[in-house]
């Protein structure tokens, strides 16, 4: 049995690695030979089987296959109607961990517990999603670790570095962003941040557009006309962008399906590293995010590490290089790094001290005594970033005379403007009657080493409280019994 | 030195919890102070959306304060761009694109 084993679900491509005897990590290939399984799944029309990796991803009808799933973890109304069955984006990532597990237990043998990653800004249906998608798969979760963590404690295991680390993580479908320190065996997270929808996908719809004006310009045709060839097309844009990684110019030739003719495009990486400025342009205002929400300068930053395909860009690397004043390194295979981290961690997962991924707080009046002035807004009792376990308070007051009933908003985000953060929940405390206003009322969070949540809400004159786990419990969340039919299901499926 | 008084959103009409827009989309449908240009623009609605007026940005301002607000833009709009509503993940991306639009103009290309 493989005891420590860490999975690195990907937007496009996810990998299965397990800590060896010697305590090293090491990347398991499937079953087809490749050391990372394309998170592409394919439902055959003609045979009762599902392909999952190279073989979905090349082939098949774009009806039926189903490519970065991952990008809708979060979204409870994301279903894929397929044969007149609607699977949930947990089910079909259950498809890829199935296909890792059944092709890796053949090497390593059984895999009952492993470690998952995930981009560090996945909320919490994201994290629940995921864990419910091993589950089905047959696999225990031990813990989930944020993906730029895994990859740096593989980058200090394999080199052995001590201090600040910032980790750029530029995947398929994510960008997370996030500094640690690095004592010794101990890793403390400083900052974690991340953009969602901004990765190398976006990078490859970028040339396919220019790809369709110069096919347009050249031949006076749409490049296009069905969701089968614009695959096609976008499957060798991602090819040239590949290529522009490592020689200065491409030429390629694309044809459209109507019989319009070949047109002949020239890309040199100048110009497309001029098509993708301003995404980069975005990174780096998250890097700049990353440094101010740890109170950092670039000057602090002892080591920038690469981490996920797409920094296999040159700008990506000059850029950073030029923000840090010195080489971002990488740690090995940028696309496999995260799963040796993963595996890693399931051995080592007590030495990592993790903070708090958002701020929690209330909505409050704040009255500035010196100033006269007053504002209505997100009021953060707990910051994001501050190590856990942690519980902090705030006292408040109460608003109306004779008040019943104290309603306390439960928000999730840093901005101070009530408008733009997530109320996520909401205690309500009856209180005795003919109060005035002005009874002061505590309001405590709690964040636990597994990243529960907990709010306590205590009415100081009356003694009198409420305290609620702070969890997603909404849409597509599913119950143990949901899980387990769900699971035994996944069973009789054929998988290749 | 501060009182903070609780308030619920439910029970405050003026703060009545909304999809994050972006700035020229607000001034549309909320008061804002009489000094931003997000507020002028439903009086001058001929006013080109330009990517400066879209970030408030104004030309008396310093160099710190255009990059403090775009840092504050930053964060809220890259926040909004994972909205599971795709009419907010548009209208996040367009503020972004501005948002570095002007970051170009004022501070250069990376």
């Amino acid at each position: 049995m493989a005891e420590y084993v860490g999975i690195d679900l990907g937007t496009t491509l996810s990998g299965l690695a397990y800590l060896k005897p010697d305590g090293n990590p090491e990347i398991v290939p499937n079953s087809d030979g490749e050391r990372l399984t394309p998170s592409v799944v394919f439902f055959e029309a003609h045979e009762d089987v599902k392909l999952v990796g190279s073989a979905a991803r090349d082939g098949g009808e774009p009806d039926r296959t189903i490519f970065q799933i991952k990008r809708h973890m979060d979204d409870p109304e994301h279903l894929v109607e397929i044969d007149g069955k609607k699977w949930t984006p947990a089910e079909i990532s259950a498809l890829i961990l199935s296909k890792l597990k059944r092709d890796c237990t053949k090497i390593i043998g059984e895999i009952t517990e492993v470690v998952i990653t995930v981009p560090a800004n996945f909320n919490e249906l994201a994290r629940k999603s995921t864990i419910a998608a091993a589950e089905m798969a047959g696999m225990k979760v031990k813990r989930l670790v944020n993906e730029p963590t895994a990859a740096a404690v593989y980058y200090a295991h394999t080199q052995g570095v001590q201090g600040r680390i910032l980790v750029y993580d530029l995947g398929g479908g994510t960008l997370d962003v996030t500094i640690l320190t690095v004592e010794g065996d101990n890793i403390r997270i400083l900052t974690s941040e991340g953009a969602r929808h901004l990765g190398g996908s976006n990078f490859d719809e970028i040339l396919l557009a220019a790809y369709a004006e110069q096919y347009q310009k050249q031949t006076g045709s749409k490049l296009w006309t069905d969701e089968r060839h614009r695959r096609r097309v976008l499957h060798a844009t991602e090819d040239a962008k590949k290529m522009l990684s490592k020689l200065q110019r491409v030429n390629d030739t694309v044809a459209n399906d109507q019989n319009s003719g070949i047109a002949r495009i020239d890309l040199t990486r100048d110009s497309f590293e001029a098509m993708i400025r301003h995404m980069l342009t975005r990174t780096v205002m998250l890097v700049e995010q990353s440094l101010d929400s740890a109170k950092l300068r670039a000057a602090d930053i002892d080591h920038v590490v690469l981490v996920g395909g797409s920094t296999r860009i040159p700008k990506v690397k000059t850029v950073l290089e030029k923000m840090f004043g010195k080489t971002p390194k990488s740690c090995g295979n940028v696309d496999e790094c995260v799963a040796l981290g993963a595996a890693l961690v399931a051995k080592k997962s007590a030495r990592i001290q993790e903070v708090c991924n958002a701020s929690y707080g209330t909505v409050a009046m704040v009255y500035n005594a010196k100033t006269g002035e007053e504002k209505l807004m997100n009021s953060i009792v707990i910051p994001k970033n501050t190590p856990i376990p942690c519980s902090r308070t705030q006292v408040y007051q109460t608003s109306e005379d004779n008040e019943r009933v104290i309603e306390v908003d439960i928000t999730q985000g840093e901005d101070e403007d009530a408008k733009f953060v997530d109320i996520i929940g909401r205690i309500t405390l009856e209180v005795p009657p003919n109060r005035p206003k002005g009874c002061e009322v505590a309001v405590t969070f709690s964040y636990d080493e597994n990243q529960r949540v907990r709010a306590l809400v205590v009415d100081k004159q009356s003694g009198r409280s409420r305290e609620v786990a702070v969890s997603y419990k909404g849409a597509g969340v599913l119950s143990e019994d949901e899980l387990k039919r769900k699971s035994a299901y996944l069973k009789t499926m054929r998988i290749e | 030195m501060f009182k903070k008084i609780l308030q619920s959103l439910s029970k405050s009409q003026a703060a009545k919890p909304e999809a994050p827009r972006p700035a020229a989309t607000q001034a549309k449908t909320t008061a804002v102070s009489a000094k931003t240009p997000a507020a002028a623009a439903p009086q001058q609605p001929a006013m080109p959306k330009t990517p400066e007026y879209l970030c408030e940005i104004t030309p008396k301002m310093q160099r710190d304060q255009i990059q403090a607000q775009l840092k504050l833009l930053y964060r809220r709009y890259n926040r909004s761009a994972s909205s599971l509503d795709p009419k907010i993940r548009a209208q996040a991306d367009q503020m972004l694109d501005a948002i570095v639009i002007v970051r170009e103009k004022h501070f250069g290309q990376i």
